[in-house]
């Protein structure tokens, strides 16, 4: 199977390489931040920091598109931030499944980006069984990466 | 020896810096501090500002303590490490954040035996005198094998 990784850098990639034991056997590549935290990663494709800049998530668009036809991921699977945002709807519309694991951070109040991607996530999973109230029947606790 | 970090956030962490450089000034441990952009310099611990994840790994492994803001990241990295780690939230009305979001990670990881998290930087020398040991609780990891199943059961 193959299994692209979406995240930013920092505290997100980590929590993503906490489990990547679950992804053993398995083709994975990266969709992340350029940096140096993601010139460790042996396959990735690097974007500039979206932040909160428009022109960066539409220049994003037609980029990550390329990336995903061309790699075909069976799945994405993203651990956030605002990254996922463009990855997650362009693989909805490509009809490719995803799964979104709020972060660690998120214990009472759900992030911005998993407001904006629950509504198209395929699997959609919190690391605190009190974030659960805070979205609807879709969310789950499968369990944190502690 | 006491590794200080405020990790990769663009806002600086003063209040943290400016206390651990003056217990640094204190004590006999050597303490070295990672501060990020905050723009206090220390004058009695060695310092710097970003590094290599492979570096800080190992800063997190040689140190006896680590001393850290209330961020996953940094958290994670200190208990791979297996070492005991005191957190302090940032706080948005002291310009160490955007909100006060570090209160609840803070809180929620109250119940684990290697983290102890300290609101008041005041109270820090009192939590790195005390030899806080780390309890390897590693066990298998729910969330890993929930998601290998998932992956499985879609192939």
């Amino acid at each position: 199977m193959k299994i692209c990784l979406v995240c930013s850098h920092g505290g997100h990639l980590t929590e993503i390489l906490k489990i990547m034991d679950a992804f053993e056997g398995n083709d994975v590549f990266f969709i992340t931040y350029e940096g140096m935290r993601a010139n460790g990663l042996v396959k990735k494709y690097t974007m500039k920091n979206l932040g909160k800049n428009p022109l960066r998530f539409l220049i994003s668009i037609p980029n990550v598109f390329h990336i995903l036809l061309k790699e075909k991921p069976d799945i994405v699977i993203s651990t956030g931030s605002e990254i996922a945002i463009p990855v997650f709807y362009i693989a909805w519309i490509l009809g490719i499944k995803t799964m979104f694991i709020e972060s660690l951070c998120r214990v009472k109040e759900p992030s911005m980006t998993g407001k904006i991607v629950y509504p198209i996530s395929g699997v959609f999973l919190v690391q605190w069984k009190q974030l659960l109230d805070k979205f609807g029947k879709k969310a789950q606790y499968w369990g944190n990466v502690l | 020896m006491i590794f200080v970090t405020v990790g990769n956030h663009y806002q600086g962490f003063e209040r943290l810096v400016r206390k651990m450089d003056e217990i640094a000034g204190r004590i006999d441990e050597k303490v070295i501090m990672q501060i990020g952009t905050t723009e206090y310099k220390p004058v009695n611990a060695e310092y710097f500002d970003f590094d290599e994840y492979g570096k800080i790994q190992e800063l997190n492994s040689s140190s006896r303590i680590v001393v850290s803001h209330a961020g996953v990241g940094s958290i994670l990295t200190a208990l791979e490490q297996k070492k005991p780690i005191i957190i302090v939230p940032r706080l948005k009305n002291f310009s160490e954040a955007m909100d006060d979001h570090q209160l609840e990670i803070a809180e929620a990881m109250s119940e684990n035996h290697n983290v102890k998290a300290v609101y008041d930087v005041k109270e820090l020398e009192n939590c790195l005198t005390k030899n806080l040991n780390f309890l390897d609780e590693s066990k298998d990891n729910l969330l890993v094998n929930s998601v290998k199943n998932y992956l499985s059961s879609i192939t």
